[in-house]
């Protein structure tokens, strides 16, 4: 174990030169380079991760905790944070306008990710992803702290929301009925997509019909990320998406069950690949739910109350 | 149990059976820790099982005895010996929320601390689980601990504690309409901050355990013998297992969870129940309350079955060398009374999200008020099952 690890810090030294190449990427950070910039002035780390308790017991030192559920939705409506809170929210966490914001979390990133849009739509710049997230961090065997600084308040002002980076239903629907020439992306299972299911095992929130978006292509998730958790390079995603005719010549959107794993990829896609992609985040449990629009079934699930 | 006639060195052949649960737990835990966070944590999990099956059967940590020694011979001991720990688990619980969660007043909950909804239905189970307690003898944290003394007529109340758990799940959605569901949690910093909730707590358990002195009838000193024979065969003084006890409860809730002993015994009723279709579609809300939560089962080892498992191992082998283990098979009144004890105890666990660990002990060292109802409705239940124990015949 010990001398394992001493030989992957080594590797890690010698090739920090090369870490530091890849660490000035606009969008992704490594854990190399986060962990050798945790002191600086400018840089707020922000954990955004799906299960509770993890944070209050070991997160990347200096972190704050933004809770999904509470802190980036409205909790009566639904729909992303109101710009108010949200700006209180990054305030308190001592963010300002020339602040580096470093978002990472568990499960792959699908929260950071999803968090990474919804500042996006609030046209917060300088915001990053750890590539890899927390697992990464933690198979690193880097250092955690269960303490949580508390930060000077930040001065950001937000302008208001890029609505142009969101998909809404009708936007989908006239998707759907051919009358926009847009790619549509599902990230979800294959069984989601071709209708054997409603939805994924453990999940209550479901959609009435099952399916898929008349016109969309399948590509999971996973698809994006490289076995280590990290994102694959910017070639091999250009590849993935390129062989089901997704190459940045048309403006795409992403979609999954509740908008969130979605993120991932609209991730990978927008600012990875730099391409022109809204993320729809009512996703199936609004489309699937929606009268009188069109429906791809493959499978033929038929819902019977159940 | 008996702790007259002991000899004062264990048998050899207690010794090595003692010795080789000690290694194989020592080996299960070392092949648990693969170095991922699930494995460490089940690992330690393991580890802080065999710890608190070691504290309970090495200072007789039985909330049913104790409060039977002093109702029925004022000794007071044991019961010092809970508040102790109530204690000590208070504040180190308090200095850990400073970390986990600096602001109390913000309208969040630590996370996953044992902060129950404080309702009439916690009351009624509280209740249940007590009258559990003196029909069967024990509550399930000691039944499980006797187990390894071998007390076998516990694993009737074990069996019993299943059906009693699907009871609860089976009543749970209208129960939690009618009652749960509008129950706050209420949760003592957020209204007083750590501080006045730290204050409260401990002027609380002091003025009990003044009260319990009040009534107390002064206890033999215990006869002057080595530290070895203290250590290993005697009883630990009941204030010792309660420092260690409030000491590794803080531990635990750090590292994974608070304590507590029928989240698995919940789990496995749960699935098995599910399995028979005896359960609904949805058990409203019940997923999103902290406490002894069950879930369907997905993975063999969890958690809290491998910190049980740990917990009945190390009892045993704490009780061999103590000269505790002795096999004792129950008459069939006794078994039936262990198992109907039980049933109530797995109703009064599920509808409570605990039991006298998980929500007594976690609970009211957490400043959560549904541990200290849930304390007053059980003891109500122990009191009134001592009463009637004698004239029913159940002694």
């Amino acid at each position: 174990m010990k001398i394992k690890q001493w030989l992957g810090a080594g590797l890690l030294f010698a090739a920090s030169a090369l870490q530091v190449a890849q660490a000035a990427s606009e969008v992704l950070v490594s854990t190399d380079w986060l962990e050798r910039n945790l002191g600086q002035d400018k840089l707020r780390i922000i954990e955004v991760s799906v299960n509770p308790g993890q944070y209050e017991r070991g997160h990347i030192p200096g972190a704050v905790n933004f809770e999904w559920h509470r802190d980036l939705v409205d909790p009566v409506r639904r729909d992303i944070a109101a710009q108010e809170d949200f700006q209180k929210l990054l305030r308190n966490a001592g963010i300002s306008s020339d602040t580096t914001v470093i978002l990472y979390g568990d499960t792959n990133n699908w929260f950071a990710a999803w968090g990474a849009w919804v500042f996006d739509v609030y046209g917060v710049s300088n915001v990053k992803l750890l590539d890899g997230g927390r697992a990464k961090w933690e198979a690193e065997g880097r250092p955690l702290s269960s303490r949580q600084i508390a930060h000077q308040p930040g001065d950001i002002t937000l302008a208001g929301r890029n609505e142009a980076l969101r998909a809404r239903f009708q936007d989908v629907v006239t998707v759907a009925e051919g009358s926009t020439q847009t790619k549509l992306v599902d990230i979800r299972s294959p069984d989601e997509f071709n209708g054997r299911i409603f939805a994924p095992p453990g999940v209550q929130e479901l959609a009435v019909r099952a399916g898929h978006i008349p016109g969309a292509v399948n590509v999971p998730w996973g698809e994006a990320v490289a076995a280590d958790g990290t994102f694959k390079s910017a070639d091999e995603l250009r590849k993935v998406y390129a062989a089901v005719g997704i190459d940045g010549s048309q403006p795409v959107i992403t979609y999954c069950r509740i908008g969130e794993r979605s993120s991932h990829t609209w991730f990978a896609l927008s600012k990875i690949l730099g391409y022109e992609v809204r993320n729809y985040d009512g996703s199936w449990t609004e489309y699937g739910n929606a009268v009188g629009v069109p429906v791809v079934n493959v499978a033929g699930t038929v819902w019977g109350g159940k | 149990m008996n702790q007259t006639d002991w000899s004062e060195r264990p048998a050899w052949s207690a010794v090595l059976v003692a010795m080789l649960l000690v290694v194989g737990l020592l080996v299960w835990a070392w092949y648990l820790a693969t170095p991922t966070p699930a494995g460490r944590t089940l690992s330690f999990s393991l580890l802080s099982g065999a710890a608190f099956g070691l504290l309970l059967q090495r200072s007789r940590f039985c909330f049913f005895c104790i409060t039977r020694d002093y109702v029925e011979r004022r000794d007071p001991r044991g019961l010092l010996g809970l508040l102790t720990a109530l204690a000590v688990g208070t504040l180190g619980y308090h200095a850990v929320f400073g970390v986990f969660l600096p602001d109390p007043y913000g309208g969040r909950l630590p996370p996953d601390a044992h902060i129950g909804p404080v309702s009439a239905i916690l009351a009624f189970a509280a209740l249940m689980f007590g009258l559990g307690m003196s029909l069967s003898g024990s509550c399930i944290s000691a039944h499980l601990y006797r187990l390894g003394e071998g007390a076998f007529g516990s694993v009737f109340a074990l069996l019993g504690v299943v059906p009693g758990f699907v009871l609860g799940f089976i009543s749970w959605n209208s129960l939690y309409l009618q009652d749960i569901e509008a129950a706050p949690s209420l949760w003592l910093p957020a209204s007083l901050g750590y501080g006045g909730s730290l204050l409260v707590q401990l002027l609380a358990l002091a003025a009990i355990a003044w009260g319990i002195l009040k009534f107390a009838r002064t206890q033999q000193p215990e006869s002057d013998v080595g530290v070895g024979v203290r250590i290993w065969r005697r009883r630990w003084p009941p204030y010792v297992g309660g420092i260690l006890i409030g000491g590794l409860a803080v531990i635990c809730y750090l590292r994974v969870a608070p304590l507590g002993v029928t989240a698995e015994l919940g789990s496995l009723s749960r699935t098995a129940a599910n399995a028979l279709g005896l359960l609904p579609d949805r058990l409203l809300g019940l997923d999103s309350f902290s406490g002894c939560a069950t879930v369907v089962k997905q993975a063999v080892l969890s958690n809290n079955g491998v910190f049980v498992l740990g917990l009945i191992l190390a009892s045993w082998a704490s009780a061999l060398i103590a000269g505790d283990w002795q096999p004792t098979w129950p008459r069939p009144a006794q078994m039936l009374r262990n198992f109907c004890g039980g049933v109530l105890m797995g109703l009064g666990a599920m509808l409570a999200l605990g039991c006298t660990v998980g929500t007594l002990l976690s609970g009211v060292m957490a400043g959560a008020l549904s541990g200290w109802v849930f304390a007053l409705f059980c003891l109500a239940g122990v009191l009134f099952g001592l009463v009637v124990r004698r004239p029913l015949g159940w002694l």
